[in-house]
């Protein structure tokens, strides 16, 4: 019971194991307790060792699970970034920038989660600490469904790794019903590598279009060798066919589907013009 | 319950919590300092805004526990040493950037880390700052127009709309 913020992770797997509810930043948990009690046992992961930050190590980069969305818009990151960059803007406002985390926003898992789809271009694996030891695990089968993530019993995620993304560069856009403060409709992410102005490779992932962020591969492949004056009508509506919106009270499908279809489009531009 | 201490506008202060005591509410009912405001509950509207060690959060979505130890700003700290209004403050008043008054501890206090991040902001800075600062009175541009002319900048070109 009771409040416990250690720096050893042993203290950690220990709160876990009695039952603790994990807090990092707190701005998913704290709302979605509703009108019901906040828990009496609770684990706050922001100052485990090695949580918080970004590093860079001999495979890539290691982005701490507490490291905050203000820590990383702020960061010094190579243009590979600047798409999770854009959208470490985009998360809520400043406030939540300021204590919400990149790990809170993975394991909360929601479709709409803006840190997915540019995370997807970065292809990470996700490393997970708990009682048998650690593990990995690549970002996108750490994310299982809306709400859903292979999260075991006990475990925290302890940080993401990001093998060296090279000398491309990143784009992010998320459609809003206004621009501040809301939850996606949908949003794209792009990284792209252009070698004498054209693809050499791409990247595209799409948020709030499916249970999960997803990757665009048939698309990818399409891009490779497109000269980067032509991406314009690069997109054809068969490359969104693995897409799946719902309609709710933000979107009907159909409008997210031709919206998606845009803002492909422009990610990509986007990343391109940073490349 | 837990013994709690932090420093609150420069004073070292204490008291028992629970667990999940909010930080709003250790403000509030424990200390008794009622500036800062709690409008949504849901980390939505930013009336509950303070400073943790230099950075603005919501009151209203933070642990009491989690700022143990911690430095903390709330709005009743903002006023100069002798009490006067200090220039975000004065500003606020001067070009009427409020109107209830519910919102403004929170717009002052976000309105102090921007300028503590960017002392000169433009128009569009500001509004971009204070997306997660809700207003339902003013319509936001008196409001941006105080804290430009708090940052010491002329906001006769900046028109009433
Ligand atoms: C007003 C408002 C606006 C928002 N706007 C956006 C937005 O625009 N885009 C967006 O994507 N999100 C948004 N969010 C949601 C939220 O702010 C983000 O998802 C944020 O990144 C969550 O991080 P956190 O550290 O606060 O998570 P927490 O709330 O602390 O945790 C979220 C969940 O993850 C678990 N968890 C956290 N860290 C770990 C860990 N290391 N290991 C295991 N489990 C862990 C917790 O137990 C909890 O279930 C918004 C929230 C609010 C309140
Ligand atoms: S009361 Fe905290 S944001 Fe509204
Ligand atoms: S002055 Fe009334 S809510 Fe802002």
């Amino acid at each position: 019971m009771g409040f416990h913020r250690p720096d050893r992770i042993e203290d950690a797997l220990a709160a876990l194991a009695s039952g603790a509810s994990v807090i990092a930043g707190g701005t998913d948990w704290y709302p979605s307790r509703g009108d019901g009690p906040v828990p009496m046992n609770v684990l706050d992961v922001t100052r485990l060792q090695g949580f918080r930050g970004i590093t860079r190590d001999g495979a890539g980069w290691r982005i701490g699970a507490a490291t905050t969305w203000t820590d990383i818009a702020r960061a010094d990151l190579p243009p590979a970034f600047d798409g999770l960059k854009r959208a470490a803007r985009e998360v809520g406002g400043l406030q939540i920038q300021n204590a919400g985390t990149l790990g809170g926003n993975l394991c909360n898992a929601s479709p709409a989660a803006d840190g997915m789809p540019p995370l997807l271009t970065l292809d990470p694996k996700v490393e997970l600490i708990g009682p048998h030891g650690a593990r990995e695990v690549p970002l996108a089968d750490f994310v299982t469904g809306p709400r859903q993530a292979d999260l075991r019993e006990g475990e925290l995620l302890a940080a993401l790794h990001i093998p060296d993304p090279g000398p491309s560069a990143g784009g992010f856009i998320k459609l809003g019903a206004r621009k501040y403060l809301v939850i996606s409709i949908a949003m794209v992410a792009a990284l792209v590598h252009v070698e004498g102005g054209r693809v050499a490779w791409a990247r595209v992932a799409v948020g709030a279009c499916s249970p999960v962020a997803r990757r665009l591969s048939a698309l990818e492949a399409d891009l490779q060798g497109v000269a980067v004056n032509a991406l314009a009508g690069a997109v054809r509506p068969d490359h969104l066919k693995d897409l799946s919106p719902i309609g709710d009270v933000r979107g009907s499908a159909g409008y997210r589907l031709d919206a998606v279809a845009e803002l492909v489009g422009r990610a990509i531009a986007q990343a391109a013009r940073g490349a | 319950m837990t013994q709690l201490t932090m420093t609150v506008n420069g004073k070292a202060v204490s008291g028992d919590v629970e667990g999940r005591t909010l930080l709003v509410n250790f403000l509030r009912d424990t200390l008794r300092l009622t500036g800062t405001h709690v409008g949504c509950d849901t980390s939505q509207c930013g009336a509950c805004v303070v400073h943790v060690n230099g950075q603005a959060v919501k009151a209203c979505t933070m642990l009491a526990l989690e700022a143990e130890g911690a430095e903390v700003a709330t709005i009743e700290g903002q006023a100069d040493a002798d009490g006067s209004l200090n220039a975000i403050q004065q500003a606020f008043q001067d070009h009427h950037g409020l109107q209830c008054g519910f919102c403004t501890p929170g717009m002052v206090m976000s309105a102090a880390a921007l300028l503590k991040e960017n002392p000169k902001p433009t128009e569009a800075e500001v509004r971009d700052y204070l997306e997660g600062n809700i207003c339902r009175c003013t319509g936001y541009h008196n409001i941006v127009k105080a804290i430009m002319a708090a940052s010491g900048q002329d906001v006769g070109a900046i028109a009433a709309e």
